[in-house]
């Protein structure tokens, strides 16, 4: 039964991943995190998830452009990585995201992706 | 059982995690609430003002309350309801993972941020979801601490907290933006609701409603009530002249001058503060007692003095706050 650890080892399995979290975009708080963080902190790293995820889904209006649209992943470029952020939907209160940060030469993008869409899933999946 | 010491919570468990105990938390005072420890790491927490597990589960309608109980049934003996739920195949893994660290961290708020409250642990108890996570307590206060620096950051009043929350009725501005769970707050709050009544009916985490409270109270959209007192009302009522006491204040000194013109020339002895023991028992039903004082008499056509809303009512709402309320209004009507 995949809990919240062996998502996180799958997703350090992803070609290029660097390090993972769930973070809680509400509080900002670090649920669950495994291999690097960038500057080593992965509290820091988690606040800064929220304010990112915060601001793609509350104060600016791209989810609002199309009705019921709703936010799929944020991607963050920079030139030595990838950082991906992919909404975990929980039916009950949780407000929580799924980060992965890739290596920029290791990693690929559209895998990444795809592994992560599939892993979101089963961690809330029946 | 040790006796009840007033302690830094946080410190105390510290305490007992360093020294790898098993056994549960218990913080007093308001809201209070329990950090359940095995072996040195949390396991759960709860508080009166934090949704649990169960609630969590069954107000956002990801489990009927049916199956919730059934399995509160079958495993709260043995204390495996959270693995029940799982191997039946109600929740995956990781939801009930999710699930449980995201309580847990919302109760330990309320039960940790006091800096000194009166904490007991008691030894060798355990909790009936069963061990489901293992949390570092450091990680639980170093959190603890950062949410209740977030708070003050949005906005520095923490009566926002824990006050019935009341919408003002006419926004200060031309136009407003309010995210869905603000949204879903405003909607829901009537005048009576507190920030913990609004959690449990919204299944939503404690800290978090209050964090969201707190943005529409720096935004100007809550009514709070220093500040509502201040406002000129129209109609003054006389609110409760010390015959509705709340349990844990003291009572009226003896030598209290009186408020009104005195007729009968004698003031009546105050009675004796009840012992503590009696009043936590006569209270526990819903946590005011009324205990009349025999009131000075005044004179026939004296106005009523400035001072007659001196105590502010408890911070209960009960059927009966409920119900003066709505005398209240009725009366404001009829002038």
């Amino acid at each position: 039964m995949p809990g919240v650890d062996h998502c996180l080892q799958e997703a350090m399995a992803i070609p290029g991943a660097v390090g993972a979290s769930i973070v809680d975009y509400t509080t900002g708080f670090p649920v669950a995190t495994t291999g690097a963080a960038p500057n080593d902190d992965h509290e820091a790293a988690a606040a800064g998830t929220a304010d990112v995820v915060q601001a793609a889904n509350s104060r600016s209006l791209f989810v609002s452009a199309v009705p019921h649209d709703l936010l799929e992943d944020l991607i963050i470029t920079t030139a030595g990585g990838y950082h991906l952020l992919r909404p975990v939907h929980t039916d009950f209160d949780g407000r929580l995201v799924l980060y992965v940060w890739l290596d920029r030469v290791l990693g690929n993008l559209a895998v990444a992706r795809h592994r992560m869409q599939k892993l979101a899933d089963e961690l809330v999946a029946t | 059982m040790t006796p009840s010491k007033t302690v830094a919570p946080g410190r105390l468990l510290a305490q007992v995690a360093g020294e790898r105990q098993t056994g549960a938390l218990v913080v007093g005072g308001h809201p209070g609430g329990a950090v359940y420890v095995l072996e040195g790491r949390v396991i759960y927490a709860e508080s009166p003002a934090a949704p649990g597990v169960g609630e969590l589960l069954t107000a956002s309608g990801r489990l009927a309350g049916r199956t919730w109980q059934n399995a509160l049934d079958r495993g709260t003996a043995t204390a495996r309801v959270g693995r029940l739920l799982v191997e039946h195949g109600h929740l995956t893994q990781g939801e009930l993972e999710l699930c449980v660290l995201g309580a847990t961290y919302d109760a330990a708020y309320f039960a940790l941020a006091p800096q000194d409250a009166p904490a007991d642990f008691l030894g060798g108890a355990t909790h009936w979801l069963g061990p489901v996570v293992h949390i570092d307590p450091a990680a639980v206060t170093r959190e603890v601490r950062r949410r209740a620096k977030m708070l003050d950051d949005i906005f520095p009043d923490p009566r926002v907290d824990t006050e019935v929350v009341t919408p003002i009725t006419r926004p200060p501005r031309e136009r407003i933006t309010l995210t869905a769970p603000q949204w879903e707050l405003l909607v829901h709050a009537d005048g009576q609701r507190t920030p913990a009544d609004l959690a449990f009916l919204l299944g939503k985490a404690g800290f978090a409603t209050i964090q969201e409270l707190r943005r529409l109270a720096a935004a100007g959209l809550l009514d709070l009530p220093g500040v509502r007192d201040k406002a000129p009302e129209f109609v003054r009522l006389p609110r409760s002249r010390g015959t509705a006491v709340d349990a844990h204040r003291p009572q009226l000194r003896p030598d209290n001058s009186p408020t009104v013109p005195v007729v009968s020339g004698v003031r009546p002895a105050a009675p004796d503060p009840p012992a503590p023991t009696a009043l936590t028992e006569e209270t526990s039903a819903n946590g005011t007692v009324y205990r009349p004082p025999r009131l000075a008499r005044r004179k026939p056509g004296a106005k009523l003095p400035k001072e007659v809303a001196g105590e502010p009512p408890p911070p209960h709402t009960g059927t009966d706050e409920v119900l003066l309320k709505r005398i209240r209004t009725a009366l404001r009507a009829l002038r």
